[in-house]
């Protein structure tokens, strides 16, 4: 095979991509970023939060520049049933000054801001181009990709798949091992609500800057997922992610979910008068560690949604911080394995080694088995039913009745609910070995 | 020969807040319209059957770059980006061709899109072509080659029809959407024009000269409805028939006519009995 066009393709110009690019391109290698989008962004759906610490050694001072909605000074977990909610409010305003803890960004601006970055440091941005197959020299080693455009072979020494939750790239060099299937993907489906930027101040006790992250358990009837909603500068990101297989079997809708939500009486007032803007769904990987596909091959590495790197852990739903952080270490792990010129498998092989040191890897590793707990039927619908059950008994006042103890709330409350003590031992076991 | 292909860089989502008019665009999403691009394709194609070359060529500023950059991908000879005034159609099509005239001399020909999706009126095509001196033809679905150096172009006329025009050089046609489509770059292309500069020229506005200026826009709205006069009987009883205020709605009514000329039979008395067509009148 003659000279490669490129020392790394990067496929994919999400913020896996982007950062790799970004990375591969400051350690001096020529990089071509594929994006399947007229721009990169333009195909995302993506009001959400994204926590800033992994971009502290990608991009110093970053909140200087970062298109940012809101920042994060409010974040909430409410369970709910269809009467009740309960909800945990942490405020910290310290959160509201640098170097900021997180932000509420649209993605079509962030990713578009990496994508510069990466192209400010020398990465080619290839837009409107699918990666359709990958190259391969003759024993079999990733060469680089081929596109839908005519002439459209992109050779390179390491190709970096960041190409989305169906990533056929990785799919096609065999890093899953064969496994296919939905049974760990969901559906996020989200609404954009356009309300004033004053209204939202004042509905969410907010001011300048500040924004709220809220994650919602017990809103999906009983499908295993969650909803959410955040603050933009002036408009809302309400929605829900459940689980395909659950969906598949319940027959309900998303967006009949999403309607349930936005009536629920909690939610209600909060959305009142606002105008729908956008209404979008995608898909997310939100399996976890053990979802997860080999991550380098000879000549190939994936980041990001392509290598499942989504967590879904109850109260930390994240993915973008994992994507930037995966697909900094694979540009990282790539343009060393150029230098030392080997590019096989073993050769990129310090890719794994950079993720399993760093947060990505350890808190996937450390919570692998959070997503089975918090998809689990128990805490999809005993639990939050449960929990508020509790709390409003414990905050009803029936004087001139004597006060019921909360180990008697409790004990009536798992009873009505079918939650026996066997169960709350194992899940808190698990909890505690997940979360401690 | 010089084929040009005037385009114009827009950003689709655009928005404006009705409240303070802040104004909200989207850096990357500068792109071209389907009609524009159209263009863009019939512009590739004359050049290449008539041995000329094809200049893309917009007025903007940095945004349109991604734009000028896929024209060049797709087989433009050169790019121009022009900053000058482009207000109107008129500011805008002396931009250009001022622009043209500076960098690449005078076009034969000149293909546009027949208007571009932000409110665009259409009109620059037609002071460009007043400026040039030059045959307009405009909402045009085909162009290509004509004989004796003259272009052959099909316009699209109102009930379906279709006008067959031989468009003399030079000329400044406007081509509609869905004529063609722009032909797929190819990759080397594409990698070729994302590292090539786009050249920039700035135009200055022209000083103190009497122009076309738009001083006023206002919303579409439609002509009246024109109503026959009605003779007789006193103000009121024209009022009411005019207003048709006490006569019964027309019930819809589905007619399922096996036969077609019964089908037709039935037509022909719904139109006489509204009095669309005359007793006895074909």
């Amino acid at each position: 095979m003659s000279d490669p066009m490129f020392d790394v393709v990067v496929v994919g110009a999400g913020p896996a991509g982007s950062a790799a690019a970004l990375t591969a391109a400051r350690a001096g290698r020529s990089v071509a970023l594929v994006e399947r989008g007229p721009h990169p962004g333009s195909k995302n759906v993506y009001g959400g939060v994204v926590y800033g610490r992994v971009l502290d050694e990608l991009v110093p001072r970053w909140w200087e520049q970062m298109p940012v909605q809101r920042w994060v000074t409010r974040r909430s977990t409410m369970v709910m049933t269809d009467r009740q909610a309960l909800t945990v409010d942490v405020r910290a305003q310290a959160w509201g000054g640098p170097p900021y803890n997180g932000a509420t960004a649209l993605r079509a601006d962030l990713d578009g801001w990496l994508a510069d970055l990466a192209q400010e440091a020398g990465a080619v941005l290839v837009p409107s181009t699918v990666a359709t197959g990958l190259l391969r020299a003759a024993d079999g080693t990733v060469r680089g990709v081929r596109t839908d455009r005519p002439d459209g072979e992109l050779s390179a020494g390491v190709v970096i798949a960041c190409d989305g939750v169906n990533s056929f790239l990785a799919k096609e060099a065999g890093l899953f091992g064969g496994r296919t299937g939905a049974r760990h993907t969901s559906l996020g489906v989200k609404e954009t609500l356009a309300l004033p930027r004053e209204v939202i101040e004042e509905r969410f006790a907010l001011r300048g800057r500040d924004g709220l992250d809220m994650e919602i358990l017990g809103c999906t009837r009983g499908i295993p997922g969650g909803g959410f909603l955040y603050t933009n500068l002036d408009s809302l990101s309400v929605g829900v992610v459940v689980g395909l297989d659950g969906l598949a079997a319940c027959g309900v809708r998303p967006e009949e979910l999403l309607a349930d939500l936005k009536a629920h009486p909690s939610i209600a007032p909060l959305v009142r008068g606002a105008e729908l803007k956008e209404y979008s769904a995608h898909l997310l990987p939100e399996g976890g560690y053990d979802t997860m596909p080999e991550l380098a091959g000879d000549g190939i590495l994936v980041a990001g949604d392509a290598a499942a790197m989504c967590l879904a852990a109850g109260v930390w739903l994240e993915g973008v911080n994992f994507a930037i952080g995966a697909g900094m270490y694979a540009g990282r792990a790539a343009a060393e394995a150029l230098a030392r010129g080997d590019t096989s498998r073993s050769g990129l092989a310090g890719y794994r080694r950079l993720l399993e040191d760093s947060f990505v890897l350890a808190d996937h590793r450390k919570l692998r088995r959070a997503p089975g707990l918090v998809f689990s039927e128990r805490m999809q619908q005993r639990y939050p039913a449960l929990l508020c059950d509790l709390a409003e008994e414990f905050f009803r006042v029936d004087n001139p009745r004597p006060k019921p103890g909360l180990r008697r709330l409790l004990r009536r409350g798992a009873a009505a609910h079918g939650v026996r003590l066997h169960h709350l031992l194992s899940d808190a076991l698990t909890a505690w070995r997940s979360f401690g | 020969m010089l084929v040009a292909a005037a385009l114009r860089c827009f950003d689709p989502h655009t928005a404006v807040d009705p409240l303070t008019g802040v104004v909200r665009e989207d850096p990357h999403a500068g792109r071209a319209s389907e009609a524009d691009l159209a263009a863009l394709e019939h512009a590739l194609r004359l050049a290449e059957a008539l041995g000329g070359r094809c200049v893309a060529v917009t007025v903007g500023g940095a945004r349109a770059d991604g734009m000028l950059r896929e024209a060049l991908a797709a087989g433009a000879h050169a790019v121009l980006r022009a900053e000058g005034p482009g207000h109107d159609g008129a500011a805008t099509a002396r931009t250009l061709h001022r622009a043209l005239l500076a960098r690449h001399g005078a076009p034969d020909v000149v293909v546009c899109g027949d208007r571009s999706p932000d409110h665009g009126t259409g009109s620059t095509p037609a002071f460009l072509a007043a400026r040039l001196g030059a045959a307009q033809a405009l909402g045009l679905l085909e162009l290509s080659p004509g004989r004796q150096g003259t272009l052959h172009a099909v316009r699209r006329l109102d009930g379906g029809r279709r006008e067959r025009l031989r468009v003399p050089l030079p000329a400044v046609c406007s081509v509609e959407a869905g004529g063609v489509r722009l032909r797929r770059a190819a990759l080397p292309a594409v990698l070729a024009a994302r590292r090539a500069g786009v050249p920039v020229l700035a135009v200055a506005p022209p000083a103190g000269a009497q122009q076309v200026r738009t001083v006023a826009v206002r919303p579409y709205r439609p002509r009246p409805k024109e109503l026959p006069a009605v003779a007789g009987g006193t103000a009121r009883e024209r009022m009411l028939e005019l207003t048709g205020t006490f006569v019964p709605p027309a019930v819809a009514r589905v007619v399922r006519a096996e036969d077609p000329v019964l089908a037709v039979d039935e037509l022909l008395a719904f139109l006489r009995t509204h009095g669309y067509l005359k007793e006895g009148g074909r």
